[in-house]
């Protein structure tokens, strides 16, 4: 495993993508920062953390064999990979918040921002960025965020977190890799917040409807089970889940 | 092929005074007679799963004339310019945060493995390499739209 420890940059995802660019990255070099600046969630959005107590790191992946419509396996192997991690440490009541927000106790603690590089149609490198709330124990203004130190009571080594983290990812790639796509789907969906429970939806209208989660079809997109007894799948920007 | 260039082909044959013309392309087949004063059209839908002859039968030259008219307006447009199309359905971005200038603009010089634009997908960011060389002569998406599979993006002049 390939670790380029960076004391403070912008974004570990832009320094990768940087990187990738000019150099042939091996599989899985991973950067890591203490201070990242400019951390990127969504476009337009930033992922603020302080300095120091968090895992902000990116990892690079060459693709083999995802296609282009398969992408949203690479989302389900990084969540598995993380939540499979968190669960070693005995953090509490893990789920995913579809597509990719990993929660405990219903907090979000951990987002991932994926991008991949599109050359001919085919997805040629992938870079996978991880904010994971570890240490710090103040969230101003954002009452949904918390990190695992508030969770457990306990202090944990950031970089022992990453190894263990990238570990899983291996694992779960190289399921995919053997075309174990089924089993990455059932082991995804069995994370999903919500799933199977009675739950309420807001669409894109602000119509609010209620629905039990049954899954993801293979581009990602949420399946639910609504009052008629029908599935009904939705993208993105469609729904959006009140809890 | 829609109504209208159907219309348009039901004219032609009216007017080059060819009794029957037989038409067979991917998924439609049309048989347009001429024999009496009423013009007779019969369109059929075929199903995409049968195997289709891919040669038009024998059939005048007034077929022969219609088939090489009508690829030959969409040439016109095309022909100099590459169209460089969205490889899956999503949201289109044309620079990657609000704060940061464009990828690419009308008139600029792009190279091959340059970035044109980033589609978003279930919160996967995908970043579009350009597959030519050439000017950008037009963008035919606006920012943070919505994109389908195959929607033309860009046209490139590749001169």
């Amino acid at each position: 495993m390939h670790i380029i420890k960076l004391s403070a940059i912008d974004s570990t995802n832009s320094y990768l993508r940087e990187l990738a660019s000019k150099k042939v990255l091996e599989d899985f070099t991973v950067a890591i920062a203490k201070h990242q600046v400019k951390g990127r969630g969504q476009i337009g959005s930033v992922w603020n953390s302080e300095k120091g107590k968090n895992l902000t790191c990116s990892v690079f992946k060459r693709n083999c064999c995802v296609s282009i419509d398969d992408q949203f396996y690479i989302s389900m192997v990084t969540s598995l990979a993380i939540i499979k991690t968190l669960q070693l440490f005995q953090v509490p009541k893990l789920a995913v918040k579809w597509p990719n927000d990993i929660l405990s106790e219903q907090k979000k603690i951990c987002g991932i921002l994926i991008e991949n590089v599109i050359k001919h149609q085919d997805i040629e490198g992938t870079i996978i960025g991880i904010g994971l709330n570890v240490n710090q124990t103040q969230f101003k203004n954002l009452p949904m965020a918390s990190s695992l130190k508030n969770l457990t009571g306990t202090l944990f080594d950031v970089e022992e977190l990453l190894v263990r983290i990238v570990e899983h990812l291996k694992y779960y790639f190289e399921k995919l890799e053997q075309g174990k796509h089924d089993f990455i789907k059932r082991a995804y969906e069995s994370l999903l917040f919500r799933r199977l429970k009675p739950s309420t939806f807001k669409d894109i209208e602000g119509n609010l409807f209620s629905g039990f989660i049954q899954g993801v079809n293979t581009n990602g997109a949420l399946q639910i089970l609504l009052e008629d007894n029908i599935i009904k799948e939705f993208k993105l920007k469609e729904i959006q889940l009140l809890y | 092929m829609d109504l209208k260039e159907i219309q348009n082909l039901i004219k032609f044959v009216a007017k080059s005074g060819a009794s029957e013309v037989k038409l067979e392309m991917d998924d439609v087949k049309i048989t347009i007679k001429t024999g009496s004063d009423s013009e007779t059209t019969i369109v059929q839908q075929v199903p995409v799963q049968a195997q289709m002859p891919q040669a038009v039968a024998p059939a005048p030259a007034a077929s022969a004339q219609v088939q090489d008219a009508a690829p030959a307006v969409v040439a016109d447009e095309n022909s100099k310019y590459i169209t460089i199309k969205s490889p899956i359905i999503g949201t289109f971005y044309r620079k990657p945060s609000p704060d940061k200038p464009l990828f690419v603009e009308v008139g600029q010089t792009i190279a091959e493995g340059d970035v044109l634009c980033i589609i978003e997908a279930m919160k996967l960011f995908n970043e579009i390499e350009s597959e030519v060389s050439g000017k950008i002569v037009k963008i035919l998406v606006d920012d943070a739209s919505p994109v389908e599979f195959d929607q033309p993006l860009f046209l490139v002049d590749p001169s």
